[in-house]
């Protein structure tokens, strides 16, 4: 059964193929899944299940398969974030790589205080070689129909437009953690482009989260759509590091994000720098729909 | 004259609270340390739903001694690296009552600013509701508390001065050309042993051996000393929305593991009767990870039975820098954890010697009962 090992392929925009075909290739990873848990032998390469998965792991590996959601839905007003895990397996190899299956429920980023609707998401995550970028196949309920989540983007786009640039913003948030009501839209959109640098940079052992903007380089509108160039600090858990990350994005509403990123590590020898480009287009080759 | 002078302000610097609130160092230190010092009252107008920087905390705890004088002492613990004075108060209703001690400190790690908000709302919490709250005022018959507002004095000024997100104290290690030791990876509980680094760079630097901080020593002298009579040791961090029981230096757990989940578990759930807060409760090791040197381990190895870490708002979203507008809240769900960690600490020291009084008394009334009825 070599399906499992091959990198999942996905119909790339405006593939027309038909809903059979798209539907076959999850299904068959769903397959590959239940094979590897029941079986052992070598050629199997090994998948040993773990009778009792950390709870900290499975959350883990949860963020990552949302953060990879986030940044494919490309939807700054539809920004989530894990609420629990319902359930979780979790296997291993004795080439150290990881394979979650996940239940989840998550909450929207920009909840007010007291909104509480959850959403539901199930995923497949794959480390490989406990290495970050993990391979994700996640499906979640809508929070918010198309439509709607559509033209909030839109709204919010709109809004973005209007900003005078923003680089006099020196912190979003200040130190307080006040974030001006006209520069949330922009802390949205930061968010967004930094659940891909997290979603590239989670092992099984480290994990992302978005501190504070630093700074904010460029900020052009001039064709239609939003060029962001800013400073994120990211934190990661288990080394309580901050790591300054320096993100390009070009954002249009209902259109796939646009990043480039380059992270400032403190040069560790399982880490190094680097550039790295992805878009939507490219990414689709590592995962499902 | 002068050098009698000199050794007398010397005298007053080594022995602990002589000279009382030192203004005259404080006013020595520029920037914020007395930034916002005022010669007028701010307990009138002090916002608990504001972060404060330490000049203002200073302040704060000064007034408050002075206006809670019947039940308030300030006192002195030692110097931080960069000789600033690190004060705890004391709330005590005085009475010949036995007391135990219940231990309360915030600010070990500079970023954590909801923290070192949430000690000053204790304080206020238990000082204004003393009086009329039976629940408070029970606690207080047997119970002393003791709160540090900020232990890592250094590293809370640095992020409100340079870096918002520093979490380490401010010494200086390998000539100058790097800052800081974790002071929550500085006690000696398996230091070092795990998740710690020797490399000063590292957010987890250990220290150049256990103990090696005047915080950590300042802190953990002060705790030796009366280590008997301490029944609870509380330190406050974020994020995370954990409360942590030993330890995290190993799998293994401590020998009264399940009471300390279980009190551990109802503090999670009163704090989740509030506003709905999902609180998780178990060993660091288990449900956050390896740690070595921690305060909270050490605390529970020198015998101190109830030791926590409670790790308060948020789960990531605005992590540290947590928005102001969440301060009350945040404060108080996490009086309500506490409160309910108090009551069952009360309990276990008091409950069991009154309701023993209490059995042989109606033991005794109901034999004289009885007595007389067959007279």
């Amino acid at each position: 059964m070599q399906l499992r090992r091959q990198p999942l392929s996905a119909p790339r925009p405006g593939d027309t193929r038909p809903a059979a075909q798209r539907l076959a290739v999850p299904l068959l990873l769903l397959l590959a899944l239940q094979g590897a848990a029941a079986s052992g032998g070598p050629e199997d390469s090994g998948w040993l299940q773990d009778a009792e998965p950390s709870s900290r792991l499975l959350s883990q590996a949860a963020r990552a398969a949302l953060h990879f959601f986030n940044f494919r839905a490309a939807s700054p007003s539809a920004l989530q974030v894990l609420a629990n895990v319902l359930d979780g397996r979790s296997w291993v190899n004795q080439k150290k790589e990881y394979k979650f299956d996940l239940v989840f429920t998550t909450e929207f980023y920009s909840a007010e205080e007291g909104e509480k609707r959850l959403g539901k998401c199930s995923a497949q995550v794959f480390f490989r070689n406990e290495k970050p970028r993990p391979a994700v196949n996640v499906t979640c309920t809508q929070l918010v129909k198309k439509e709607r989540r559509q033209e909030e983007d839109y709204q919010l786009y709109k809004l973005m437009k209007q900003l005078k640039s923003p680089l006099n913003a020196v912190s979003i948030p200040d130190s307080h953690g006040y974030i001006a009501p006209s520069l949330r839209p922009i802390w949205d959109l930061a968010f967004l482009g930094s659940s891909y640098v997290m979603w590239q940079k989670s092992t099984p052992f480290l994990h992302y989260y978005m501190s504070q903007i630093s700074s904010v380089k460029q900020w052009k509108t001039n064709d239609d759509a939003i060029d962001f160039d800013y400073t994120v600090l990211l934190h990661e858990f288990s080394t309580q590091e901050i790591i300054p990350c320096r993100i390009h994005l070009v954002w249009y509403p209902s259109k796939p994000l646009k990043v480039k990123y380059h992270c400032q590590e403190r040069q560790t020898p399982e880490e190094a720098s680097g550039t790295e480009e992805g878009s939507a287009v490219a990414l689709t080759e590592l995962s499902n729909f | 004259m002068k050098p009698l002078l000199g050794t007398f302000y010397l005298l007053g610097m080594l022995v602990p609270g002589w000279l009382g609130y030192d203004r005259s160092l404080t006013q020595q230190r520029q920037e914020v340390v007395d930034k916002v010092v005022s010669p007028w009252s701010i307990l009138e107008t002090y916002s608990y739903n504001r972060y404060h920087p330490m000049g203002e905390i200073y302040q704060w705890m000064s007034e408050i001694r002075e206006k809670y004088t019947e039940v308030v002492t300030q006192h002195f613990l030692g110097m931080t690296y960069e000789s600033r004075p690190m004060y705890y108060l004391k709330i005590s209703q005085p009475s010949s009552n036995p007391k135990k001690i219940i231990w309360m400190d915030c600010g070990i790690h500079a970023r954590e600013w909801i923290a070192p908000a949430f000690c000053q709302w204790f304080v206020k919490e238990i000082l204004q509701n003393y009086e009329d709250n039976s629940r408070i005022r029970r606690l207080l018959k047997n119970l002393d508390f003791y709160v540090l507002p900020v232990l890592n004095i250094d590293g809370y000024i640095y992020t409100w001065t340079t870096d918002r997100l520093w979490r380490k104290s401010r010494s200086s290690h390998n000539n100058g050309t790097c800052f800081g030791t974790d002071l929550n990876r500085n006690f000696d509980a398996s230091w070092c042993s795990i998740g710690a680094s020797h490399n000063c760079e590292s957010l987890t630097f250990c220290g150049t051996g256990p103990m090696s901080e005047p915080e950590t020593k300042a802190v953990s002298s002060f705790i030796e000393s009366k280590k008997e009579n301490i029944a609870c040791f509380l330190t406050m961090h974020s994020y995370g929305q954990l409360i942590l029981v030993p330890y995290g230096y190993t799998k293994n757990k401590s020998n009264n593991h399940e009471e300390l989940i279980q009190v551990g578990q109802k503090a999670a759930n009163a704090l989740k009767a509030k506003h709905g807060t999902n609180y998780r409760v178990g060993s660091s090791a288990d449900i956050l990870y390896a740690t070595s040197g921690s305060s909270r381990d050490w605390a529970r190895d020198i015998g101190i039975p109830f030791s926590y870490t409670f790790e308060l708002r948020d789960n990531g979203t605005y992590g540290f820098v947590l928005p102001e507008t969440q301060i009350q809240a945040t404060c108080e769900e996490t009086m309500e954890a506490v409160l309910s960690v108090l009551d069952d600490v009360y309990e276990k020291y008091w409950y069991t010697n009154s309701a023993r009084k209490a059995k042989s008394t109606a033991l005794v009334l109901g034999l004289l009962m009885s007595f007389m009825s067959l007279l």
